[in-house]
């Protein structure tokens, strides 16, 4: 067991794909996730849930992974609280997530940008790169850069949590190059293609890291922690160069002449 | 208990329960972790060098005697000071000493620590009062104790 304890969850998924179905049952959506990086050790204290609930969960999966014999599932040490409690996000972290939902507010005009496309008139392509500037400068340079280069310094590099959303940032800077790649050969398919990826990644990534991510890195930052990020967010954002409330401008002026229905 | 009659913060108590021995864990002298001095709102200075870049503990005068584990848990690291909300008098002055150490000290962090009686939320309206005065965001935690010595309520305020 100790073994299957730190292996990632997607190779476990894998090889017994019963797993994601108890996973899914309890609300763990690890099956559907493209990285998998994380320990299955780790699983249960991300998602913070209660020990009553992990006894029931690691003892449905040990019947799984040893289905002819008996397991005692050792109890995971924690080092915070995961009993589910109404969460109240710091300062810093709720920074993060405000940025988020300017991001959510484009994902969700994706669709209505890609219909009726016409990449030949020089409307239809200035909308692709509007977009691309978007999301290279705010939801990449403004928000993730404040992820990678400060949030994420906070925590262990080999956390599978931590992998998995490097990974998917990765991911996504490949879905926009794509994009730009494609802009210049006028390949619709291929814009259309990318883009829905780039949007169907992003909102997940972003849901995880709102309901999943971001509260557990909240529960181990310690006071001090939390000052120093909140002061580093800060003097990141006025480095920058540009006001951010540029790409608010930008998404208003998309909405309003797109008029997207909510997703 | 008794019925509250009168303000919430004066009703007496009784623990009963307390006169048994509790399970305190492993014996042994627990070091203070207060590191500097005056403490009182009154006195301190806001620009003190304590006070420059630091976490900071603003705690109603109750609460330590209500934690047991007060200087571990709360005060650790952090510099400090002690006001009562509902006693202390010219607590105006307080206002102008929160939003400097906000705005001229620059601390880090602000934690507010308050009993859970009404009048102790005075503390916490105060910080937040200053907060929004003050030009320099700073996190702010608040952490409501019971009388008991539990922790009731702690999040953050928001602006």
């Amino acid at each position: 067991m100790e073994t299957y304890l730190n292996t990632g969850i997607k190779q476990i998924i894998d090889q017994f794909p019963e797993v994601g179905g108890i996973l899914d049952a309890h609300g763990i959506g690890c099956a559907p996730c493209s990285v998998g990086t994380c320990l299955l050790k780790d699983i249960i204290e991300i998602h913070h849930l209660g020990e009553d609930e992990e006894k029931v969960i690691m003892a449905k999966i040990a019947a799984v992974l040893f289905p002819d014999k008996p397991i005692q599932v050792p109890a995971m040490k924690r080092k915070i609280s995961t009993e589910p409690e109404k969460i109240s996000y710091s300062p810093a972290i709720k920074k993060l997530m405000d940025e988020h939902v300017l991001i959510k507010r484009y994902l969700n005009l994706i669709p209505a940008i890609l219909k009726n496309l016409d990449i030949e008139s020089k409307e239809g392509r200035q909308l692709i790169l509007d977009g691309v500037d978007f999301i290279r400068s705010y939801a990449d340079k403004y928000h993730h850069a404040k992820e990678e280069d400060i949030l994420f310094k906070y925590f262990d590099a080999d956390h599978g949590i931590i992998k998995a959303m490097l990974e998917e940032h990765k991911q996504a800077r490949n879905h926009v190059k794509a994009v730009l790649d494609a802009l210049e050969h006028r390949d619709l398919d291929t814009i259309a293609r990318r883009l829905t990826a780039y949007r169907d990644l992003l909102s997940a990534h972003i849901r995880k890291e709102d309901e999943i991510l971001y509260p557990w890195m909240d529960k181990n930052l310690s006071i001090k922690q939390v000052g120093e990020l909140f002061s580093r967010f800060h003097e990141a954002d006025r480095e920058i160069g540009y006001s951010p409330e540029k790409y608010q401008a930008l998404v208003e002026r998309f909405e309003e002449k797109l008029n997207p229905k909510e997703v | 208990m008794n019925m509250i009659e009168g303000c919430p913060g004066s009703r007496m108590l009784n623990f009963k329960d307390k006169d048994q021995k509790s399970d305190d864990g492993p014996e042994g002298k627990i070091e203070s972790r207060l590191r500097q001095w005056p403490i009182q709102m009154h006195l301190i200075s806001p620009v003190a060098p304590y006070f420059k870049g630091a976490d900071v503990l603003l705690t109603a005068d109750c609460v330590a005697y209500a934690l047991g584990d007060f200087h571990r848990d709360y005060l650790d690291g952090k510099s400090m000071a002690v006001a009562c909300p509902k006693l202390d008098v010219n607590q105006e002055i307080y206002l102008q000493k929160i939003k400097a150490w906000f705005d001229d000290a620059r601390i880090n962090s602000l934690t507010v620590l308050i009993m859970q009686v009404p009048c102790c939320s005075g503390l916490l309206n105060l910080v937040k009062q200053a907060a929004q005065e003050a030009s320099r965001k700073v996190p702010i935690k608040y952490v409501v104790a019971g009388v008991q010595g539990d922790i009731l309520e702690e999040g953050w305020v928001t602006d």
